[in-house]
């Protein structure tokens, strides 16, 4: 097998010229390119939208949110699931004091939640985290990501701009960019940055919002979440969260349990999953006790939240008034768990969920006849 | 690395190619810096493996120089080296297949082994059998370790291919002219890469995701949205494996190295033998070579032909994947192949259309068991294209189904099908021949850059959370 022979001389000198004129129109069109993109910055990764209205676009959480960790002034992190998206910068930044920002994604993983307070913590210290705790972001290995999520944008989440080529040579980017200089707005986005991720106006709670398609003898039928171990939750907890609180013990790390509605502890019961979650707040307690810059909140066994459906959009889901207590509670001491305390949230939320697992239970805590007498319990 | 990532495309290329015509001069060091790179672009993805790849090069270097050494006990030798590399390519590729099949068929709970397979391995085993064997004949020796980690590990063929003979590889190797830059044939190059980047990013991967959202849901779908997945999984395979293959040969050519041609318009055959003699060209030349013939090729009378066919599709379908769909989708074109010399036989002839149209139609349709996750699933999209799903989803729905394909339209969707199929059939010449007498014309060259441009562009998609159920 040989090469073909090269035409000569002549050809040569052609080939160069060709080569050179292609390269270059091929690198002066993508630097062109990239230079628009780096000046646009729709995902805010060098600077943060001050020549527009900045836009958040819808569920691109994953490539805007390591931008504004990068660029926007905060002395205070939130982060969580799609849960916590309601939870407003503004509000925070009242309540517990300094400046915040709200860095939840949805179908979060601990893995991710670590990714994204490293970036967060790479650039300054910071005075307080607020990380709100999902127990299905500890299932599966302790890499383990939701395929729904969609790809993880990791070249975003550092300052090296020789890894940035995805979004600086991206159509995708290069069209949002053209869009914005254009005064384009026929995409999604929101444009408040005190509420990037706010979702809570634009959807309706209530009970019969919650029990919506809901198979009551299968809660897990719609929601199709994850079988969890202790092992497996203990593994992701130490690899991905323990870490980052002993190595930062300059911040104040708030770990706090949300209230999910009494529903999703039913959901648990259903599949065997109360005990694990059970033991899983009892090891993070455990594994934290000794750390003196992290505390936990925790609004789990909060019957007044948790038993109101009202206040849900489905069974996880809860109302901004909610995001607004949680945080509240965390920066404000209430519902703290302590060495005096965590036995006492463990019974209750335990009662609670031994009461929601029968027929009276039930049809008490979601407002229906009760199946055993035929009469209206709320 | 994959050809089509911005980090080979414009960082590791171009770096490789300086640094190697800088240090041109000096033959060793340039090899050396190839295979360097050559381990680093293996290692990019999971530098787990790179002992993996270092001990398959030492220890059929070492058998090679043996077989070499001690002619009278090459046949031990040689039993020794293929026996090797083919348990590793049985420990890493089959082993949680055969576990599986044993424990189906035996009902013991059989824990399955936890083993990723390494990228490239059914090539760099294969390529590595071809040399022993041809030590063996006589055809090839190499006495340089870093020559032969070269041949091995060269990265434009490591991860998928060409399958490579060392006999027409080690001598571009060595010729000191290959080692001094050549514009014409870095324009050359260039000029296949950019076809085959666009080939695959530009036709193949929106081919994909068509040919998911019928594939996904065999079960659910109409036999119109059935036909369309699975032709567009046709022309998907095609524009995928040859535009990456057209990458390899394209970044070869840069360094001024001709590896062979792997695909020659394959669906343009005419019946299935020609239809080999066009598709994956280096494997059917690996098979033929190293298997059919050994096992007795034509010589021996018709049923020994049969079996030696039948044979090398079956372990050629294997070889694919460890799975059944892949070895009854070999075991479907053996047959054909079986019953192609049959009806040669005959003497009968028929017209090259309906031969044509015979040929890609058996070859669309058997591409179902290898794009199919499971046999139950192939018989499904089977059932789906014979109408077995009167109520199933036409395309609309089908494309919503698939979380990838959910911002196209079926009428873009369409077009891309129809577009990539009248590409492969009106298209007289293929890249390997437009390379083949390329001349650095401005039209060209034009063409060249808006291709670079828009597939660049294209590589870097950004997919936000895909699952909402607000």
């Amino acid at each position: 097998m040989e090469l073909p022979r090269s035409p000569g001389p002549a050809a040569e000198r052609a080939s160069a010229r060709w080569l050179a004129g292609v390269l270059g129109a091929t690198l002066a069109v993508l630097g062109a390119g990239a230079a628009f993109v780096a000046w646009v910055d729709p995902f805010q990764q060098y600077h943060l939208a001050t020549h527009y209205p900045p836009r958040f676009y819808f569920l691109h959480h994953r490539y805007i949110n390591p931008g504004l960790a990068k660029n926007q002034p905060y002395d205070t992190v939130v982060s969580g699931s799609s849960i916590m998206e309601n939870t407003r910068n503004d509000f925070v930044a009242r309540v517990c004091g300094g400046a915040a920002v709200n860095l939840s994604m949805p179908a979060m993983s601990a893995s991710e939640q670590r990714l994204m307070i490293e970036t967060a913590l790479a650039d300054r210290p910071l005075k307080r985290v607020i990380l709100v705790l999902d127990f299905n972001e500890f299932a599966g290995g302790v890499d383990e990501r939701q395929d729904v999520a969609g790809p993880l944008p990791r070249f975003l989440y550092d300052r090296n701009p020789f890894n940035d080529l995805p979004y600086l040579l991206s159509w995708d980017v290069l069209a949002k960019s053209w869009r914005i200089v254009s005064g384009d707005t026929s995409e999604r986005f929101t444009s408040d940055p005190n509420a990037a991720w706010f979702w809570g106006d634009v959807v309706r709670f209530g009970r019969d919002q919650v029990l919506r398609g809901l198979d009551m003898e299968h809660l897990n039928a719609r929601y199709q979440q994850p079988q969890r171990t202790l092992e497996g939750m203990r593994a992701s907890f130490n690899h991905n969260l323990l870490p980052l609180l002993r190595a930062h013990s300059e911040t104040e790390f708030d770990l706090a349990w949300p209230p999910y509605s009494i529903l999703v502890w039913l959901d648990f019961a259903q599949r065997d999953q109360v005990q694990v979650s059970l033991d899983f707040k009892r090891y993070v307690f455990e594994a934290t006790r000794a750390l003196a810059n992290v505390r936990i909140t925790d609004l789990q066994n909060d019957a007044a939240i948790t038993h109101d459906l009202g206040l849900y959009h489905d069974i996880y889901h809860f109302a901004p008034s909610i995001n607004a207590r949680l945080v509240e509670a965390t920066c404000k001491g209430r519902s703290r768990v302590d060495a005096d305390s965590v036995d006492e949230f463990e019974r209750q939320l335990r009662a609670q969920v031994m009461k929601v697992n029968t027929p009276v239970g039930l049809a008490t805590a979601i407002g229906a006849p009760d199946r055993a007498t035929g009469e209206a319990t709320r | 690395m994959l050809f089509n990532s911005y980090e080979y495309l414009i960082y590791f290329l171009p770096l490789s190619l300086a640094v190697y015509f800088l240090l041109g001069r000096k033959a060793a060091w340039a090899v050396g810096w190839l295979v360097v790179a050559s381990l680093f672009f293996y290692g990019w993805w999971n530098p787990k493996y790179l002992p993996l790849i270092l001990a398959s090069i030492g220890f059929n270097f070492a058998i090679g120089r043996a077989l070499h050494r001690r002619p009278r006990q090459s046949k031990a030798l040689l039993a020794l080296g293929v026996g090797a590399n083919l348990v590793l390519l049985g420990v890493f590729k089959y082993a949680n297949f055969a576990v599986r099949n044993t424990a189906d068929l035996t009902g013991l709970p059989l824990a399955l082994p936890h083993i990723v397979l390494p990228l490239g391995i059914s090539f760099f085993t294969f390529t590595q059998i071809a040399y022993l064997v041809d030590v063996h004949r006589g055809k090839a020796q190499e006495p340089s370790l870093l020559n032969y980690a070269l041949f091995v590990s060269f990265f434009p063929h490591l991860l998928a291919g060409p399958i490579l003979h060392h006999s027409e590889m080690m001598p571009q190797f060595a010729s000191a002219t290959n080692k001094r830059p050549q514009a014409f044939h870095l324009a050359a190059g260039l000029f296949l890469l950019a076809i085959g980047l666009a080939k695959k990013v530009c036709i193949a991967d929106p081919l994909a995701a068509v040919a998911a959202a019928g594939f996904d849901h065999p079960e659910a779908i109409s036999a119109l949205t059935a036909w369309l997945a699975v032709l567009a999984y046709t022309l998907q395979i095609y524009f995928d494996f040859s535009g990456y293959t057209d990458m390899a040969l394209g970044a070869a050519r840069m360094f001024n190295i001709q590896m062979p041609v792997n695909f020659n318009s394959p669906y343009h055959a005419a019946n299935i033998r020609e239809f080999w003699q066009r598709w994956h060209m280096t494997l059917s030349r690996f098979l033929r070579e190293y298997l059919y013939i050994p096992l007795g090729g034509n010589r021996h009378g018709e049923w020994r032909t049969t079996g030696a066919i039948l044979a090398t599709f079956l372990l050629g379908g294997l070889w694919h994947g460890a799975a059944w769909t892949f070895v009854a989708w070999g075991a479907l074109h053996g047959c054909a192949l079986v019953c192609l010399r049959a009806w040669e036989r005959t003497g009968l002839h028929l017209p090259r259309g309906i031969a044509w149209a015979l040929t890609f139609l058996f070859v669309m349709v058997t591409w179902v068991f290898f794009r199919a996750s499971s046999l139950p699933a192939a018989g499904a999209m089977l059932r789906a294209m014979a109408g077995a799903n009167p109520n199933g989803e036409p395309l609309q729905e089908a494309l919503r189904h698939g979380l990838a394909a959910d911002a196209q339209t079926p009428a873009l969707v369409v077009a891309i099908v129809l577009l990539g199929g009248v590409a492969v059939l009106a298209l007289r010449r293929n890249s390997n021949a437009m390379a083949q007498d390329f001349r650095p014309t401005w039209p060209r060259g034009a063409a060249v850059a808006v291709g670079l441009v828009w597939s660049v562009l294209q590589l870097g998609k950004v997919t936000p959370f895909l699952y909402f159920n607000f």
